[in-house]
C-alpha cells in the first residue's frame, strides 16, 4: 500500500512539473528585442582560423542576418550592426550573391542606401557574370542617389546590366530613357536602338516611342541625331527602324 | 612484478617465417571492421539522414530559397563532424582496448607481427570509416539532388577528400595510443584536426622574422602537423571557387605519405612497448 502511494506521488510531482513548464512557456510574454548592436567578428579572423569552414560560417551568419534584420524590422527599424554582418558574410563566401541582394535592400532599410551601393559594386566585382547587381546599383543610384547627373550615372550601370549575356531585354530601354532624362540624347539614341535590337515586338514598339520622345521634329535634325545609329546597328534593322521614325513625313 | 613482452621481438625468425603478413593484415583488418561495425557506429548514418531531414525543412523556411547551398555547407560540415568523431573515438581506443582486456596476448601468442597488428587495424577502422562516411555522402548528395533538381559532384568529390583527411586524423591518433590513454590520444587527435586547419597560419609565424626560436618552433610546427586544408573542397562544392585539381592531387599524395610514416611511428612504438 505504501509503495502504490509513494509511486502515485511520484507520478504526480512529475506530472506538475510537466505542467508548470508547459505553463510557463506557453503564458510568458514575448521577447522583447534585443539589442540592435550585436558583436560581429571580423572577417579576417574566420579567413584566418577556419578557412576551410569559411563558407559554413558565412552561410550561419547569412541566417543569423536574415533573423536580425527580421526581428528589427517588426519592432525598433534599428539595424545599426547589419553593415558588418553583410561585409563578414559576403567577405567570407564572396560568390554568395544572395547575400549580397539580400543585404542591399535590408541596408535601404537601415538607411543606408551608400552602404547597398558599395555592396553591390563589390558584389559586381566578384560575380562580373551575374546582371542584377549593375542593375540593382542603378536602381539604388537612381532612386537614392542626389546630383544632376544621377540618371546618367544610373543610365551606365543599366547600360553594364545590358551588357551581361542572358540579362533581361528591358535593360537597355530603361538605360535609353535614363540617359535621354538626364540629357545624354546622342548616348539615349545608341541605347534605344539597341532595344530595338532586342527583337520582340514590344521592344521595338518602346525603342520607337522613347525615340520620339527625344529625336527633334525637323526632318533634318531628326536625321541629324539618328546619325550615331549608322556604325552601330545593322543596316535592315536600322532601315526598319528609320521607316517607323519618318513614317509621318513626305519627301 | 614486472609485465611480460608477449612476442618475439621484430628480428626473430618466428616472425618473419611465414611470409604471410598480408594475409594476416587482411584478417586483423576484417575482423576489425566487423567488431566495429558490430558496435553499431552505422547508427551514425541514420542520425546523420534525420539531422540532415529536419536540417533541410527548417533552413527551407529560413534561407530565403537558399536551402540547397545551406545543405551542402552545413552537410559537409556535418560529414565532417561525424566522421572526425567516430573514428578518433575508436582508433583511440582500438589498440589500447586488445592491450587492456589482454586478448592481444592470445593474437600475439601466434605468428602475428606487431606491424601486422597496426596495420590490420588502421585498414579495419579505415573500411568503417569509408562506410559511415561513403553512406553520409550518398545521402547529402541524394538530398541535394532532390532540393536543387541537380545532381552536385562536388558533394561526393569533398566527401572523399574529407576521408582522406579523416585517415590522416585516425593514423595519428593510433600513434599517439600506442603511448598514452585512450581520452587522451582522443583529444590529441582532435587537437591534431584543428591544428591541420591552422597550418597555413604557422607557416605565416615562420615568417614574421621577429624570433628566430620561435620561427624555428614554428617551422617544425608546420612540418609536423599535417596540412588538412590543402585538400579541402567545401567551398568549391557551393560554386566559391574553382579547385585545382592538380595541386588537390599532390597534397593527397601528401596525406598519403603521411599516414604511411604516422603508422611506421605507431609500429616503431608499439614494437618497443611491453604489454
Amino acid at each position: 500500500m505504501g509503495g502504490w502511494l509513494r509511486r502515485l506521488a511520484a507520478v504526480l510531482v512529475v506530472l506538475a512539473c510537466a505542467g508548470g513548464v508547459v505553463a510557463y512557456q506557453a503564458t510568458r510574454p514575448p521577447k522583447a528585442a534585443s539589442d540592435p548592436r550585436v558583436f560581429v567578428p571580423s572577417p579576417r579572423f574566420f579567413l584566418d582560423a577556419s578557412p576551410a569552414f569559411r563558407t559554413a560560417v558565412a552561410d550561419a551568419y547569412y541566417l543569423l542576418m536574415v533573423q536580425y534584420y527580421g526581428e528589427h524590422v517588426k519592432t525598433d527599424m534599428r539595424f545599426d550592426s547589419l553593415p558588418q554582418m553583410a561585409e563578414l558574410v559576403t567577405t567570407l563566401s564572396p560568390h554568395f550573391t544572395r547575400a549580397y541582394l539580400f543585404a542591399a535592400f535590408a541596408l535601404i532599410d537601415a538607411g543606408r542606401p551608400d552602404v547597398s551601393y558599395e555592396l553591390l559594386q563589390r558584389g559586381w566585382r566578384a560575380n562580373p557574370g551575374d546582371w542584377r547587381f549593375p542593375a540593382y546599383a542603378g536602381f539604388f543610384v537612381y532612386r537614392y542617389g542626389v546630383g544632376k547627373e544621377k540618371d546618367l550615372v544610373a543610365s551606365r550601370w543599366y547600360q553594364r546590366a545590358a551588357a551581361v549575356p542572358g540579362s533581361p531585354d528591358y535593360l537597355p530601354r530603361l538605360a535609353a530613357r535614363l540617359a535621354a532624362k538626364g540629357g545624354d540624347r546622342e548616348k539615349a539614341v545608341v541605347m534605344w536602338g539597341q532595344a530595338y535590337l532586342a527583337g520582340d515586338k514590344y521592344a521595338r514598339r518602346k525603342a520607337v516611342e522613347g525615340l520620339e520622345q527625344i529625336l527633334p521634329k525637323e526632318k533634318q535634325a531628326r536625321m541629324r541625331a539618328l546619325a550615331p545609329l549608322v556604325d552601330t546597328m545593322p543596316r535592315a534593322a536600322l532601315e526598319s527602324l528609320l521607316a517607323e521614325l519618318f513614317r509621318g513625313y513626305v519627301d | 612484478m614486472s609485465p611480460v613482452v608477449c612476442c618475439a621481438p621484430p628480428g626473430d625468425p618466428a616472425r618473419r617465417r611465414d611470409g604471410a603478413g598480408l594475409s594476416q593484415v587482411g584478417a586483423i583488418a576484417a575482423n576489425t571492421f566487423r567488431e566495429t561495425i558490430r558496435d553499431r557506429v552505422l547508427m551514425v548514418i541514420v542520425v546523420f539522414a534525420l539531422v540532415m531531414i529536419l536540417g533541410a525543412l527548417w533552413l527551407g523556411s529560413i534561407s530565403l530559397g537558399q536551402e540547397g547551398r545551406m545543405m551542402k555547407d552545413f552537410g559537409l560540415l556535418a560529414v565532417t563532424g561525424f566522421g572526425l568523431i567516430v573514428t578518433v573515438f575508436i582508433a583511440a581506443s582500438l589498440v589500447r582496448k586488445e592491450v587492456e582486456k589482454r586478448t592481444v596476448f592470445v593474437l600475439f601468442s601466434k605468428p602475428v607481427s606487431r606491424g601486422a597488428f597496426i596495420v590490420g587495424k588502421f585498414l579495419g577502422l579505415s573500411l568503417t570509416a569509408a562506410a559511415v562516411l561513403a553512406g553520409m555522402g550518398l545521402f547529402l548528395f541524394a538530398l541535394v539532388w532532390a532540393i536543387e533538381g541537380r545532381p552536385s559532384g562536388m558533394v561526393l568529390a569533398a566527401t572523399a577528400l574529407v576521408y582522406l583527411q579523416v585517415e590522416t586524423v585516425m593514423a595519428v591518433t593510433i600513434l599517439f595510443s600506442t603511448v598514452a590513454s585512450a581520452i587522451l590520444s582522443a583529444v590529441l587527435g582532435l587537437c591534431v584536426f584543428v591544428a591541420g586547419q591552422l597550418s597555413d597560419n604557422v607557416l605565416s609565424l615562420t615568417r614574421l622574422g621577429h624570433n628566430a626560436v620561435t620561427e624555428a618552433a614554428s617551422w617544425v610546427v608546420f612540418v609536423v602537423v599535417p596540412n588538412l586544408t590543402a585538400v579541402d573542397v567545401k567551398a568549391a562544392a557551393v560554386g566559391e571557387q574553382a579547385p585545382d585539381w592538380g595541386s588537390v592531387a599532390l597534397w593527397a599524395a601528401y596525406l598519403v605519405a603521411y599516414i604511411v610514416v604516422a603508422l611506421a611511428l605507431a609500429v616503431a612504438v608499439f614494437r618497443r612497448r611491453e604489454v
